[in-house]
């Protein structure tokens, strides 16, 4: 019985800390993003920009948090995040993850 | 008058060296992608855990920025840098071709 507690609270320690994305929170953050991605993320306004809708929610959110540690470099993009909160990128994620798309996996 | 050719030359030196992707070259290429990004829901294991991103379908140009990006190491992912050291300008462009765009060149 005592393990079993030791191991529920080392579950809920080793939770992540923040919430989970909120895909309409997420659309009204989403303003900026058009610009380049297209109203859902599905409709790149430039050939190099890539599409985001149905894209995994959590390499998205990896990404945007790449861009603001440098671990990614794009002016564009490291611009962008300066004024994102962890809260405002899981939104943004859920948001374009949830949208349609051409996204697919093939062989 | 015989300043055309030298403008013309400008003109070429100015233009992105891209090259032109052939998405049937790039199926024998392909054999290092097919086995993260061609299988649906994937995560990759190092060094986080995340979903593979879905590729197909993509924007071929941005697919060859990205590529670029991990060969000089704007982008951080280590078995993606050592994949993109490994293949050429042409590699790349041609491995866009059959992923990007509509994603149906493999089918």
């Amino acid at each position: 019985m005592k393990s079993l507690l030791a191991l529920a609270l080392a579950a809920c320690i080793c939770a992540p800390a923040f919430a989970a994305g909120d895909a309409t929170s997420g659309k009204q953050k989403s303003e900026n993003c058009k610009a380049c991605h297209g109203a859902d993320g599905n409709a790149p306004t430039g050939p190099d920009f890539p599409r985001l809708a149905g894209q995994h929610y959590d390499y998205l959110l990896k990404a945007l948090k790449d861009y603001r540690s440098v671990a990614r470099k794009n002016p564009i993009m490291g611009a962008q995040v300066g004024g994102l909160s962890t809260q405002d990128m899981a939104d943004l994620a859920a948001y374009f993850a949830s949208q349609k798309g051409a996204l697919h996996v093939i062989r | 008058m015989m300043r055309t050719p030298l403008v013309l030359l400008l003109c070429s030196l100015a233009l992105p060296a891209l090259a032109q992707g052939n998405a049937d070259a790039a199926k024998g290429k392909i054999s290092m992608c097919i086995g993260c990004h061609g299988i649906a829901m994937y995560k990759t294991a190092f060094p986080e855990v995340y979903s593979v991103p879905m590729i197909a379908g993509q924007s071929p140009d941005y697919i060859v920025k990205a590529l670029q990006a991990y060969r000089s190491g704007d982008r951080s992912h280590p078995t993606m840098r050592g994949i993109a050291r490994g293949l050429s300008d042409q590699d790349m462009a041609d491995v866009a071709a059959y992923y990007g765009g509509t994603g149906k060149a493999a089918q």
